[in-house]
């Protein structure tokens, strides 16, 4: 295999966003050392001006429709991509404004938190591009090696600690499947692109291996089986880091599911359809029960992740057109849910010092406009309309059910009953119970701001939806020629039974 | 204007309640006003709307449709006809009546009327909705507030207050697990609500995934599935049933009816107004929007299966409201059991039968939202429901006295009530089909004059033990007014029916003659409901006939 490293300028004009944001990581490790007395919240509006930057830059792919593929099509920059892109730096963003108040719990290294942040971003953003199973592999372990760090940034504190070595030692050994999965195809394809695989002999080898891909790519999407390591990596990692895990990481490995099932292995959809079917029930069935258990609101939220991955794969199992626009879409209105109910977290952590629900009693009269907020980003998870979440659902279901997948739709709306359980138990701490200490919360600017952006996106696309998924179907159009819905069964002439 | 009645009955709660978001706690009048104002410009048009809707043109009127979705096939198609049309006009009564009946909630107000406005704005998206999506978007949608409005304005039951664990500890201060609210609570009896609720809404929904996907039409616009669209076998039969059992837990039917009177019980009186008047009716009202327009075969098959259940929920809701001593368990109860009436009615499928089914739920609405307001008005003055404490209060409230005995008088259906015109047409148009049925429909009336004469007596008459002599009548305009107007609204109609007739019929007649493909018979005398307006069938039904005439 060969291909020519002779790269023009309008060749390097696809990797701009990613060759800025390296750049800007420089700025920002040189900036926070060579300035001593730099304060933590300047390095942080610095990486949020370099992030938007660069979303500036993607949003001008998307408007002039920039596309193409790199280094022998291991890198491809398409309109799925850049949605994904910007997914994930809308999610930077938002954890850097929720980080600034938390940054001063860290003894030391203010400055590198931020830059191992946008790091992982800049590996995220790979990702959402590696189009063949190198670079799979290096943008995967890229991206993980930020979070490493991150997760065990607290070092004095144990849960955090605990919390780094377990997500470390599962994350590598989950690399390792990869590396194994990733030998055992290229051995018996011999081809390393994803598009080139497709009509490949469904051998023994090829089956194991794209078993071991998916294994370590549910581990980084958290589905059962593989969701271990979640609840105490969720509970102990620094909130913001917490946050940053829920959402950005699941996206970026929701690209490559995209490519690898519905690109490499479109031919082999039955068989895999069931994979993801069984993956998908266990996650939301497993997730949701024992999310009732959960007194930790970092813990419910980590279950509640599950259940929504779960949630997600249904689009994946659907394996159409329309499923992959609706798992964009759900992405989409998740990150808002999720980000926003993070927030509320963070900010209640600030003033209470804890993240128990108990401590959530009464929080209706000690700051309404928080509680009010939760309650939003609460149901738009559940899924209760006219909230974001409800509508990424109600996609979900209906690529399914064009697909005929009955039983799975039928378990995610059980689910959809078993989780309002729990989320409202949250509403009922905070609306219903009277607090144990009524001194009111207050809230920081950052915070406030990440709140008002997950309420606006909940709520906006709640209520008119249209041009967000006009955008998810635009940024798939590569799969349009997948399998459309099953042929509609034949509906009998006579109207009133003849 | 007039085109766009429906979007300000739907909208103006709204954005009274987005108003209500930008003021602050403390301006109390402020917000009773921006509440009782929004609440009051959709009463106006829903009035004008009730006026202006046409029995003689029939069928779909008012109609706006807004794109929504083209990739789902979702529009917002709003529209109504003579079966939506009394509904809208009786959650823009009760919500208003509401308004005022909860003007003396001190606690977290603004909260309180935020809730209760985008509360009743979702039943009334659901009145007017043809859109399968919508409807179901609106149904879902009033399920949440009612969560929080019997949460954090609710009250326990009598029982629930007085238990105590081993230890002699209060139980509620006890931390469980999954039951950890104590039965009886109104933490118990909201969770309870909502996941009943949502368990079968999500039946219904399942129910309307299967029609979008076989219809094959990729679209959830009722009126273009009606007419599209057709269902046979298992798998008509199937959707139906998702449907019937989905939507009919909210009417409810018996055996899915427990989480009705234990949210009544737990509810605060303006939430039981809008709860047991309007928020109930969706069953009846979505199974006919969707089951009877879309799968009329199919309803014609398996309807009897209301017509079963509708017996239970007539004897057991009486029976259980007779022994019942908590006076919302007694309402509530005497709701589940009325309800069983509007499946008889809509179980026989005859032209009769349902408009009278319709006519009850307009009409229930009015009298069930009197006694609830009446029953929360004597729980503020005296802080207990218990039936058998109370007593003699007629001589400190002779007017709520006076108008409970009207509310029970319309709830029995005597003549001069809507009520009556209701179970009448009832009980005449489902004689032919059912008569063991009517039968125990008559008992039934007469087990309500048991239940509702027994509370009377308990609450008003008889001896007042001396704890009560400080409780206050309802004096003021604020007080009074909401009951006049259900009292006006009852009796005024239960006088002059021929304008509500004629609009039902105009919904009914296509309805039935779709399903049952019998031609109405215009000269029986109950057909001629108005001197001015001698028009059965109507020309939306003569059409409907033309098409199903055997081809």
């Amino acid at each position: 295999m060969t291909f020519s490293l002779t790269l023009s300028v309008s060749d390097l004009l696809l990797l701009l966003p990613e060759l800025f944001l390296t750049a800007w990581l420089c700025v920002i490790l040189i900036v926070d050392f060579s300035f001593k007395r730099i304060v933590q919240e300047q390095l942080a509006y610095l990486s949020i001006l370099g992030l938007v930057i660069t979303l500036a830059c993607l949003a001008w792919f998307d408007v002039t429709g920039i596309t193409g593929t790199l280094f022998g099509k291991m890198f491809v920059l398409d309109r799925m991509a850049i949605f994904f892109k910007v997914m994930i730096l809308l999610a930077t963003i938002l954890v850097i404004l929720l980080s600034i108040d938390y940054v001063h719990r860290f003894a030391f290294f203010r400055g590198e938190y931020y830059f191992l942040v946008v790091m992982s971003a800049l590996g995220m953003m790979f990702m959402t591009s590696a189009n063949d199973l190198l670079s799979l592999f290096v943008t995967l372990e890229f991206a993980t090696f930020g979070f490493y760090v991150l997760v065990s940034y607290l070092r004095e504190d144990m849960a955090s600690n605990e919390a780094g070595l377990k997500f470390f030692i599962l994350g590598v050994f989950a690399a390792g499947l990869l590396a194994y999965g990733i030998s055992l195809v290229y051995g018996e394809t011999g081809k390393l692109v994803f598009s080139d695989m497709t009509g490949a002999a469904p051998t023994t080898g090829l089956v194991i291996g794209f078993l071991l891909i998916f294994a370590a790519l549910g581990f980084k999407i958290g589905a059962v089986p593989f969701h271990s390591w979640i609840p105490d990596t969720y509970h102990g990692a620094p909130t913001p880091v917490t946050a940053f895990l829920s959402i950005a990481p699941k996206v970026a490995a929701f690209a490559i599911l995209l490519r690898l099932f519905l690109v490499a292995l479109a031919t082999f959809k039955p068989a895999w359809a069931l994979l993801i079917v069984a993956a998908s029930i266990l996650s939301m069935t497993y997730g949701n029960i024992v999310a009732i258990a959960q007194r930790n609101v970092k813990r419910l939220l980590a279950y509640s992740g599950i259940a929504q991955v779960g949630n997600v794969l249904i689009g994946l199992a659907a394996g159409t057109k329309m499923g992959t626009d609706s798992i964009l879409f759900y992405l989409l209105t998740y990150l808002f849910a999720n980000l926003g109910a993070f927030a509320v977290i963070m900010a209640i952590s600030n003033a209470v010092g804890s993240d128990e629900i108990d401590d959530y009693s009464g929080l209706n009269r000690r700051s309404p406009f928080l509680a009010f907020a939760m309650l939003i980003f609460l149901l738009s998870l559940a899924g209760v309309p006219p909230l974001a979440g409800f509508i990424g659902k109600l996609y979900i279901f209906v690529a399914a059910i064009k697909e005929g997948l009955y039983i799975l739709i039928t378990v995610g709306l059980v689910n959809i009953v078993v989780s309002m359980y729990y989320y409202l138990i949250v509403v009922k701490k905070m609306y219903i119970n009277e607090p144990l200490d009524s001194s009111p919360i207050k809230t920081t600017g950052p915070l406030q701001a990440v709140i008002y952006v997950g309420l606006a996106g909940t709520l906006v696309i709640g209520i008119y939806p249209q041009p967000f998924l006009d955008w998810a179907v635009a940024a798939t159009l590569m799969f349009s020629n997948l399998l459309g819905p099953a042929a509609s069964v034949p509906v009998p002439t006579a109207p009133f039974g003849g | 204007m007039a085109e766009y009645t429906l979007l300000i009955i739907l909208f103006a709660p709204f954005v009274g309640a987005l108003a209500l978001i930008f003021v602050s706690n403390r301006q109390l009048s402020l917000v009773r006003g921006i509440a009782a104002g929004s609440a009051f410009i959709s009463l106006i048009a829903s009035v004008y709307l009730f006026y202006a809707y046409d029995p003689l043109k029939g069928g779909y009127q008012f109609i706006q449709r807004i794109e929504w979705s083209r990739q789902l096939g979702i529009s917002l198609h709003l529209g109504v006809d003579g079966i939506g049309t009394p509904l809208v006009l009786a959650s823009g009564i009760l919500l208003f009546a509401g308004i005022f009946v909860s003007w003396h909630i001190k606690d977290r107000v603004k909260e309180f009327y935020i809730w209760i406005l985008i509360l009743a704005a979702a039943t009334i998206g659901v009145f007017m909705s043809l859109d399968l999506f919508f409807l179901y978007f609106f149904y879902e949608m009033s399920v949440i507030p009612m969560y929080l409005l019997l949460g954090m304005w609710g009250s326990h039951t009598k029982k629930y207050l007085e238990m105590t664990d081993a230890e002699g500890l209060k139980q509620r201060d006890s931390v469980g697990f999954i039951f950890n609210f104590g039965a009886n609570s109104k933490e118990y009896a909201a969770m309870k609500l909502v996941l009943f609720l949502s368990a079968f809404a999500v039946a219904a929904l399942m129910g309307i995934l299967l029609i979008y996907k076989f219809s094959g039409l990729n679209t959830f616009d009722i009126l273009v599935l009606r007419e599209q669209a057709h269902f046979s076998g298992p798998l008509a039969t199937l959707i139906w049933l998702l449907i019937f059992f989905g939507f009919a837990s909210i009417a409810p039917i018996w055996p899915l009816h427990s989480w009705s009177p234990v949210g009544h019980a737990a509810a605060p009186a303006a939430t039981s107004m809008l709860h047991a008047g309007v928020l109930m009716k969706l069953g009846h009202f979505s199974i006919i929007r969707v089951a009877f327009e879309i799968l009329p075969e199919t309803t014609r098959e398996l309807m009897p299966i209301a017509a079963v259940l509708c017996i239970f929920s007539i004897i057991y809701g009486g029976l259980v409201a007779y022994y019942a001593k908590d006076t919302k368990y007694v309402i509530g109860y005497s709701s589940s059991s009325h309800m069983g009436y509007v499946f008889l009615g809509m179980a026989a499928l005859d032209y009769i039968s349902l408009s009278g089914a319709v006519i009850y739920m307009f009409a229930h609405a009015m009298a069930t939202g009197m006694l609830f307001a009446m029953a929360g008005w004597v729980y503020d003055q005296t802080h207990t429901r218990d039936i058998p404490s109370l007593g003699g209060l007629s001589n400190r409230m002779p007017f709520i006295s006076a108008a409970f005995v009207i509310g029970c008088m319309a709830s029995i259906g005597m003549p001069g009530t809507v009520n009556f015109i209701a179970e009448v047409m009832i009980i005449v148009g489902s004689w032919n089909k059912y008569p063991f049925q009517v039968v125990v429909a008559v008992l039934g009336i007469v087990l309500t004059m048991a239940y509702l004469f027994k509370m009377m007596r308990g609450l008003f008459y008889g001896s007042m033990a001396e704890k009560y002599s400080h409780s206050h009548d309802a004096v003021t305009v604020v007080d009074r007014m909401p009951l006049l107007i259900m009292i006006t609204v009852s009796i005024s109609f239960g006088i002059f029916p021929g304008h509500l007739y004629s609009v039902v019929r105009s919904g009914v007649d296509p309805l039935i003659a779709r399903i049952t493909k019998v031609v109405p018979v215009a000269e029986h005398p109950m057909n001629r409901p108005h001197a001015t307006s001698p028009i059965v069938p109507t020309s939306a039904s003569r059409e409907a006939l033309a098409k199903v005439t055997p081809r």
